[in-house]
C-alpha cells in the first residue's frame, strides 16, 4: 500500500466531518422519537415474524411489488443500493487509505463478480431512476400529488442518485480507459464507456477519473446527509420500521390497543398532539416515503373527502419535527434547573416544565408553536371522522406504516378528553349504553326473529345442563334490522337443517361495543365488551358462530384483551365447512345460473384474511355459478363506507362510498351481488336502490338457504 | 254535594277552549255544588264572562287590570289561593294548559296541600278525589287519590269535553289579591301562531315523505298534506335527503332528528333501521306505501298499501274536510 | 353563579312496562334507570350559564334511596361541582311533599338559581319547581325553552304555549323550570367520568312533608294492536280517518 497523501487526509477530515454530522442527525432525530409517550406494546416479540417481515417486506420489497410499474422501479433502486453500498464503502475507504481495493482481500473470481456488479447496477439504478424522474416531471401520476407533498425535493433527490450513477459510471469508463488496477475485474460498461476516453492522455485519464471519484464521494456523503432533512429518511428508517412494525403480524391483525382507563394522573386520553402517540407512531412518520399508495386506496380520500392517510403521517412527521426542537430546548434550558423534577416526563406537560422555562423568559412566538397541536392545527375533526377503518391503507403501504392507529388515536382524544364528535353519534353512543344496542331498539325485542324457530337460550339449555355445540352470536343487526333479520333465519334455518346444536343468547346478548370503540369511545367500548365476556364466560362457551364480520373481529381478535378466547367462526368459514362435509342436505339440482359478484367486508377480507372461504360457499351452494369480481377485490376489495362507525355518522361531503362501490360491483355485469355482512347488505342495498338498478344483493346464509333440499326446509321451517 | 272554582283561561282579550273544559270537569265533580269561575285579563273581558255560565258555572269573578292582558302568574295565583280560602270551596280546577300547569302547583302551595296534575277524568270518592292521570309518558296508566282539602286538580285538555246546560252565570268583579303591577316576574311578550315552519321537535304531527315520491317535486304531496293538518311539520329519510331533494336538516332518523310526535305519517318511506330509531316512538304511526312487505308496516298503527299518488291527496281532502267541520 | 340543579332518576321509557305485585307501582325488575330528560336539560343549561359567566358552583340535587347516587354522579361527570343526595326510602307521588324537602336543603344555600326539569317523566306532574319557589318566596318561571341569565341580578325566558310563545324577564335569585330546547345535554367525557369520582356527593335525611296524593292503582292503557295494514288503495282513506279520530284521536 502507498503512503498516505495530502489528499487522503483531506478527505478523512471531510470524512470525519460528514459521519459526525450524520450521526447528530440520527441521534437527534432519535431523541426525537422518546417523545412520544404513548402506550406502546413491546417490539421485540415474536422475532421469527419480524426477521420475516423484514425479509419480505424489506428486502424482497412485497408489499412495493404490488403496484406493477413503480414497484419494479423503486425494488430495483432499493436492490442496486444495498449492492452498491458494499462499492461505496471500497470507494470512501479509498479516500482515506491510498490505493484500496477489495482486490486485495477476494480471490479473483469473486472480486470479477464484485466489479461486474456494480457496473451493472450502476446502470440499471440510472435506468430506473430515470424513469421515475420522467414519471414525475411528465405522466405525474395523481397518488404522488396531493397535500403535504414534496414534490421539488422528490426530483432533487432523485437527481442526486442519478449523479451519483453518473459519476460512478464516469470512473469506471477512466479506469477502465486507464487499465489501472482494474483488470482482474470484469467491467463491460466500464470497458464501453473507457473507449470513449482512449484517446486522451494519461494525465487527463487521470484527471478524469479522479474528478468523477471526488464528485461521486463527496455526492455519497451530501447525500447520506440530506436524507435526514428530507421525505427520503424512509431510506434510513423503513428497514428498521418494516422490523418493529405489527401490521402483518406480530400480534393479532387489525386489534385496537387497549386503553387503561384507571391510570392515575392522565390529563388526556387519546392523541392529541405527538407527546400522546406512541414513539412507533412517530417513527411512522419518519418512514413515510410519500408515495400516496394509502390515499389511492383509501375510499374516503376516493369519493372526495378530506381524508387522506398519506397527510395524517406526513402531517405527524411534521409536527414532530416541528415541536421537538422546541421541547429539546426547553429541556436543555430547564436542565439545571429542574433536574430532579425530570424523568417522569412531560406527557401532558405544560406544567411541570413550564415553570422552569419561565425562568428564561419565555419567547411568545415559541410558545405559540408549542400551544398548537396535532389535532385541529394539523388534523381536522372532518378527516378524522371521515375513516371507515378499512384498512386499506395500512394494506398497502409498502414500509409497514400504521395509519389507521394514528386516526383511531385521534379519534379517542375527541371523545374521551374533549367529548367531541359529531352530533349523530350521541344517540348511538346513549343506545349502546343504555339498550345495549347502537339503535335505542328495545332489548326485549332482541330475539323477537326467533319466534316460533325452537331454537333455545343458553339460559335455558343450561336449566336443563345442557351445552350446545356452537353459540350463535346474532349481533345487534342480525337482532333489529329487517333485512339483516331475513339473514338471522336464513342461518338458523342452515343449522338446524344440518343438525348443529346451537344456541343464542336471546335477551341476554348485547352490544359488544365494537361500533364505540371504533368511534374512540374506548370507555363505553370496555364497559359492554367487559360486560359480554362475563355473559360468554358464565355460560363457558368455546365456540362461537357469528353473521357479523365485526362481531366475528371484536370478540374474535379483541375479547382476549378481557379475558374472552373462543373460537370465533364467521358464517362463512362456517357454511363452507359444513357444505365441504356433506352436512347441509342441499338440493340436488344446478338450479339458476346467476351471475355473482362476490363483495369483500374488509372486516373478514383485510382484518381477517377470510377470503377464499366465502366464494368456495358460492360456488357450493350454486354449482353452475359464475363469479365475477370486480375491479379493486380480495384484500384490495373497496369499503361498502359502514365501517369505522361512519353507519351512524352522515355522509355530506363527495360522493357516497356505497353508490361507488356498487358502480364497481354492477359493472362486472352481476346480477346478484354476495355479501357476507349485513353492514354491507344496508350499503350496498341502498347503492343499488340509488342506482336504480335490479341486481339481486344476498347474504351467504341466503344464497345457500335458498338451494336447501325441499325436505329440509320443510323440516326447518 | 260541594262548591268548585274553576280558573278559566283567557289569552288576547278572549276565553279560550279550556276554560269551558275546566268549568265542565269542576261541573262533573261539583255535583249539585255551585261551581265559580275566575278569569283575568285587561279590562274588558268581563263582557265575555257571562260565557261560562253555559257550561255550568253560576258566577264568573272577573278580575281586570292592565297588568292582566298577559300571564301574570304571581298575583293570579295569589288571587285564585286567596278565592280558594275565602269562598270555601272544596276545590280548585285548572286546565293542564301551558299557563295552566305554571298556576297550579303555586295555588297548591301557597294552599299547602298537594295536587292532582294533568288528569284525564276525576270523580268524588266519598271525602277523596279520585283521578286518572298517565305517567311514564303515557305508557302508564295511575289511579290517584287525593285527600287534601282544599284539592287543587288540573285537567288535561281535550279530556273534559265542554257540555252546555243551558245555564247563565253572574259576572262579578273582583280586586286582585296582590298588586299585579309588582309580579317579579313578568310576561313581555306573546308571539301569536307560528307562522315560521314548525320545527319537527316540537310538531304535533310530522309527515315524511321517501324515495318512494321518486322525485323531489312530488313532496308537494307531502306538503298539502302538512299543510292540511295545520300543525303539521314536513320530515325527510335520509335517502331523500342525500339525494339533495330536501335539506339535511329535514332528516328523521338514527344520524337526524328523533322525533316522537303524536302521529307520524310515512308516505313512500320502507322502513330501514336508521330510519326506525328516529321515529319509532311516536305515538301513532300511520305508514302509506307501495310495497306490503315494507319494514315500515311492522311499526306502524295503520297501514295502507297503495300509491301514494293516489292514497295522499285523498287523505288530504279527508283531513280539510274533518277539521272543517271542527 | 351559585346554581342548584334538582334532578331525579327515572326508568327507561323505552320499554313494556310490568305493573308490579302491589298494584301501585311498575315492576322495577330488569329497569334501566337514568336522569330525567328534562332535568339533563337543567343540568346543561345550568354549565352552560356559568361557563359564559366563569367561575361559580353548581349543585345538583336528587331525592331518594341510594340508587340516586349512579345518577348524581352522572350530573358531576357532565361538570357539575357537587352533588347532595336526600335520602329517603321511596319517591313520593305527592310533588307537595318532595317540594317540602327540596325546600329545606335549598333554602339557607345562597342559590343564585335554582333549575328543574319541566317535569319528571315518570310521574309527569310538573310541580316541584314552583312549589319549591312558593315555599322559599322566589321569583318562579316555569317551562322556559331558553334561558338567558347574562348578569347576577335578573334573566329573560321564553315559554311555549298552545300555538304561541311568550317573552318572560325576571330577577334572581330565582327558580326557573326547563323544556327542552334550551340545550342538548353534553356527552360525560371520560375526563369528567374520572373527575366526577373524586367530587363530593353529600348524603342528608330527606325531610319530607306528609303526602295528600296518593297512586292507589295502576294499570296499562288498553293495547292497540300495532302493525295493522287496514287496507290497499285510496279508498282506505276514509277508514283510516275514522280510526285516527276515534281510535287514535289525533284528528
Ligand atoms: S382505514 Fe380506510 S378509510 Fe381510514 S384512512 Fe385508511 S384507507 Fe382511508
Ligand atoms: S403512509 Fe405508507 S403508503 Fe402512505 S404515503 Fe406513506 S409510505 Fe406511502
Amino acid at each position: 500500500m502507498e503512503q498516505m497523501t495530502a489528499g487522503n487526509f483531506v478527505f478523512a477530515a471531510i470524512l470525519l466531518g460528514a459521519a459526525g454530522f450524520f450521526s447528530y442527525n440520527a441521534q437527534r432525530l432519535a431523541r426525537y422519537l422518546q417523545f412520544g409517550k404513548g402506550a406502546e406494546t413491546s417490539r421485540v416479540t415474536e422475532m421469527p415474524t419480524r426477521l420475516r417481515n423484514l425479509l419480505v417486506i424489506g428486502f424482497a420489497q412485497s408489499k412495493i411489488l404490488r403496484d406493477p410499474l413503480a414497484g419494479p422501479l423503486h425494488a430495483g433502486v432499493f436492490w442496486g443500493f444495498l449492492v452498491l453500498t458494499v462499492g461505496s464503502i471500497e470507494i470512501l475507504l479509498q479516500g482515506v487509505i491510498n490505493g484500496f481495493s477489495y482486490d486485495a482481500f477476494l480471490p479473483k473470481p469473486v472480486f470479477a463478480l464484485y466489479t461486474l456488479s456494480q457496473e451493472l447496477f450502476a446502470l440499471l439504478v440510472l435506468g430506473a431512476v430515470s424513469v421515475l424522474i420522467w414519471r414525475r416531471l411528465v405522466t405525474k401520476p395523481k397518488r404522488l400529488q396531493g397535500p403535504g407533498t414534496h414534490q421539488a425535493e422528490a426530483v432533487f433527490i432523485l437527481s442526486m442518485i442519478a449523479g451519483l450513477m453518473v459519476t460512478l459510471l464516469l470512473m469506471f469508463g477512466f479506469a477502465s480507459a486507464r487499465q489501472h488496477g482494474m483488470e482482474p475485474g470484469l467491467h463491460p460498461v466500464g470497458g464501453l464507456i473507457g473507449r470513449a476516453f482512449g484517446g486522451l492522455s494519461d494525465g487527463a485519464q487521470f484527471a478524469g477519473f479522479a474528478i468523477n471519484w471526488w464528485a461521486h464521494a463527496l455526492l455519497l456523503l451530501v447525500f447520506l446527509n440530506f436524507l435526514p432533512y428530507s421525505k427520503h429518511l424512509h431510506v434510513l428508517t423503513s428497514l428498521i420500521n418494516t422490523f418493529f412494525s405489527n401490521t402483518s403480524g406480530p400480534g393479532t391483525k387489525g386489534a385496537m390497543k387497549p386503553m387503561d382507563l384507571e391510570a392515575e394522573g392522565v390529563e388526556i386520553f387519546g392523541a392529541k398532539d405527538i407527546e400522546q402517540l406512541s414513539w412507533k407512531n412517530l417513527l411512522d412518520g419518519y418512514s413515510c416515503t410519500e408515495c400516496g399508495r394509502c390515499t389511492a386506496a383509501c375510499p374516503a380520500n376516493l369519493t372526495g373527502k378530506l381524508l387522506s392517510p398519506r397527510k395524517i403521517v406526513v402531517d405527524t412527521r411534521a409536527r414532530l419535527l416541528e415541536k421537538a426542537p422546541l421541547l429539546v430546548a426547553r429541556e436543555e434550558n430547564a436542565a439545571p434547573v429542574a433536574h430532579a423534577a425530570h424523568g417522569d416526563g412531560d406527557a401532558h406537560g405544560h406544567t411541570a416544565t413550564g415553570e422552569h422555562v419561565a425562568v428564561a423568559a419565555p419567547d411568545p412566538a415559541i410558545e405559540a408553536l408549542l400551544g398548537k397541536s396535532l389535532l385541529d392545527h394539523y388534523i381536522t375533526e372532518e378527516e378524522l371522522w371521515a375513516c371507515t377503518s378499512c384498512r386499506a391503507c395500512v394494506q398497502e403501504c409498502p414500509v409497514s406504516i400504521d395509519q389507521l392507529e394514528i386516526i383511531n388515536e385521534m379519534r379517542r382524544n375527541l371523545v374521551l378528553t374533549e367529548s367531541r364528535f359529531p352530533e349523530e353519534l350521541l344517540p348511538a353512543f346513549e343506545g349502546m349504553e343504555q339498550k345495549g344496542n347502537p339503535w335505542s331498539f328495545a332489548p326485549g325485542d332482541r330475539a323477537a326473529w326467533a319466534e316460533g324457530l325452537e331454537i333455545p337460550t343458553m339460559a335455558e339449555l343450561a336449566a336443563s345442563n345442557d351445552t350446545p355445540d356452537i353459540l350463535f352470536w346474532v349481533g345487534c343487526m342480525g337482532s333489529f334490522d329487517d333485512r339483516a333479520k331475513k339473514v338471522t333465519v336464513a342461518f338458523a334455518r342452515i343449522l338446524k337443517a344440518a343438525g348443529v346444536k346451537f344456541a343464542i343468547l336471546g335477551q341476554e346478548e348485547a352490544c359488544h361495543g365494537d361500533p364505540a370503540r371504533r368511534m374512540g369511545n374506548e370507555y363505553l367500548y370496555q364497559v359492554l365488551a367487559k360486560a359480554a365476556v362475563e355473559t360468554l364466560n358464565g355460560y363457558k362457551v368455546t365456540t362461537i358462530v357469528t353473521h357479523c364480520p365485526h362481531c366475528f373481529h371484536q370478540i374474535g381478535k379483541e375479547f382476549p384483551q378481557w379475558g374472552g378466547t373462543y373460537e370465533v367462526i364467521h358464517h362463512s368459514e362456517y357454511l363452507e365447512r359444513l357444505l365441504r362435509e356433506g352436512r347441509v342436505p342441499m338440493d340436488e339440482g344446478d338450479g339458476e345460473r346467476l351471475v355473482v359478484a362476490y363483495h369483500d367486508s374488509c372486516y373478514l377480507g383485510r382484518y381477517n384474511d377470510v377470503i377464499d372461504a366465502p366464494r368456495e360457499t358460492i360456488r357450493r351452494a350454486l354449482p353452475i355459478v359464475d363469479l365475477v369480481e370486480p375491479a379493486r377485490t380480495k384484500d384490495r376489495g373497496l369499503c361498502c363506507g359502514a365501517g369505522g362507525g361512519r353507519m351512524w355518522m352522515e355522509e355530506k361531503a363527495g360522493k357516497r362510498i356505497n353508490v361507488e362501490r356498487t358502480e364497481e360491483l354492477l359493472a362486472t355485469g352481476a346480477d346478484t351481488i354476495a355479501v357476507a355482512c349485513p353492514f354491507c347488505m344496508t350499503m350496498i342495498a341502498d347503492g343499488v336502490t340509488a342506482k336504480g338498478a335490479t341486481a339481486d344483493v344476498l347474504d351467504l346464509a341466503e344464497l345457500v338457504a335458498g338451494r336447501l333440499a325441499p325436505e329440509a326446509t320443510a323440516s326447518a321451517s | 254535594m260541594a262548591n268548585f272554582l274553576a280558573v278559566a283561561e283567557a289569552r288576547n282579550g278572549e276565553l279560550r277552549k279550556v276554560a269551558h273544559e275546566a268549568v265542565t270537569a269542576a261541573k262533573a265533580l261539583a255535583g249539585g255544588g255551585d261551581v265559580h269561575a275566575i278569569v283575568f285579563g285587561a279590562p274588558g273581558i268581563a263582557a265575555k264572562a257571562a260565557a261560562l255560565g253555559e257550561c255550568g258555572a253560576s258566577k264568573v269573578f272577573v278580575v281586570e287590570h292592565d297588568a292582566f292582558a298577559m300571564h301574570n302568574p304571581e298575583a293570579a295565583s295569589a288571587t285564585i289561593a286567596a278565592q280558594v280560602k275565602a269562598g270555601g270551596y272544596r276545590g280548585v280546577i285548572l286546565s293542564a294548559s301551558a299557563h295552566g300547569k305554571d298556576l297550579a302547583p303555586r295555588v297548591a302551595a301557597k294552599l299547602g296541600v298537594g295536587m292532582a296534575a294533568d288528569v284525564t277524568a276525576a270523580r268524588m270518592d266519598g271525602d277523596a278525589i279520585v283521578a286518572s292521570h298517565p305517567v311514564n309518558t303515557g305508557k302508564v296508566v295511575s289511579t290517584i287519590t287525593l285527600s287534601a282539602n282544599p284539592a287543587v286538580v288540573s285537567v288535561r285538555p281535550g279530556a273534559f269535553t265542554p257540555a252546555p246546560t243551558g245555564g247563565s252565570a253572574t259576572v262579578e268583579a273582583l280586586a286582585s289579591a296582590a298588586d299585579p303591577a309588582a309580579s317579579r316576574v313578568k310576561t313581555t311578550g306573546l308571539t301569536q301562531g307560528n307562522t315560521a315552519k314548525l320545527d319537527l321537535g316540537e310538531a304535533p304531527i310530522i309527515v315524511t315523505g321517501g324515495r318512494g315520491l321518486k322525485a323531489a317535486e312530488n313532496f308537494k304531496l307531502v306538503e298539502d298534506l302538512a299543510d292540511a293538518f295545520g300543525n303539521a311539520a314536513v320530515g325527510a329519510t335520509r335517502a331523500v335527503t342525500d339525494d339533495g331533494w330536501r335539506p339535511h336538516s329535514d332528516q328523521i332518523g338514527q344520524t337526524g332528528r328523533l322525533v316522537s310526535p303524536d302521529l307520524y305519517i310515512a308516505v313512500g318511506v320502507s322502513g330501514a333501521i336508521q330510519h326506525l330509531a328516529g321515529m319509532r316512538t311516536s305515538k301513532t304511526i300511520v305508514a302509506i306505501n307501495k310495497d306490503k312487505e315494507a319494514p315500515i308496516f311492522k311499526v306502524a298503527d295503520y297501514g295502507i298499501v297503495g300509491d301514494a299518488f293516489e292514497v295522499v291527496p285523498k287523505l288530504t281532502e279527508a283531513v280539510k274536510a274533518a277539521r272543517a267541520n271542527r | 353563579m351559585k346554581i342548584a340543579v334538582c334532578i331525579k332518576r327515572v326508568p327507561d321509557m323505552d320499554v313494556k312496562f310490568k305493573i308490579a305485585a302491589s298494584g301501585t307501582a311498575v315492576d322495577e325488575t330488569g329497569l334501566k334507570f337514568d336522569m330525567s330528560d328534562f332535568d339533563g336539560y337543567a343540568a346543561e343549561a345550568a354549565l352552560q350559564i356559568n361557563e359564559k359567566l366563569g367561575g361559580g358552583e353548581i349543585t345538583a340535587i336528587c331525592l331518594g334511596p341510594d340508587t340516586v347516587g349512579e345518577t348524581l354522579r352522572k350530573a358531576l361527570s357532565m361538570g357539575i361541582d357537587k352533588a347532595v343526595q336526600l335520602k329517603c326510602d321511596a319517591v313520593p307521588f305527592d310533588g307537595y311533599a318532595i317540594a317540602q324537602a327540596l325546600a329545606a336543603e335549598l333554602k339557607g344555600g345562597n342559590y343564585d338559581l335554582i333549575l328543574f326539569g319541566r317535569m319528571s317523566i315518570d310521574s309527569s306532574n310538573q310541580s316541584v319547581g314552583p312549589m319549591v319557589a312558593e315555599l322559599l318566596g322566589l321569583p318562579c318561571v316555569t317551562a322556559a325553552s331558553r334561558l338567558d341569565v347574562s348578569a347576577k341580578t335578573s334573566g329573560t325566558a321564553q315559554r311555549e304555549l298552545e300555538g304561541a310563545s311568550e317573552t318572560v324577564s325576571f330577577p334572581l335569585p330565582a327558580v326557573v323550570s326547563i323544556d327542552e330546547g334550551v340545550a342538548r345535554p353534553r356527552y360525560p367525557s371520560l375526563k369528567g367520568i374520572m373527575a366526577a369520582k373524586k367530587k363530593p356527593l353529600e348524603v342528608k335525611p330527606a325531610q319530607l312533608g306528609a303526602a295528600t296524593v296518593t297512586v292507589t292503582r295502576m294499570e296499562l292503557p288498553p293495547e292497540r294492536n300495532a302493525g295493522r295494514i287496514i287496507g290497499e288503495g285510496p279508498d282506505t282513506v276514509p277508514e283510516l280517518v275514522r280510526l285516527l279520530q276515534t281510535e287514535a284521536k289525533v284528528l
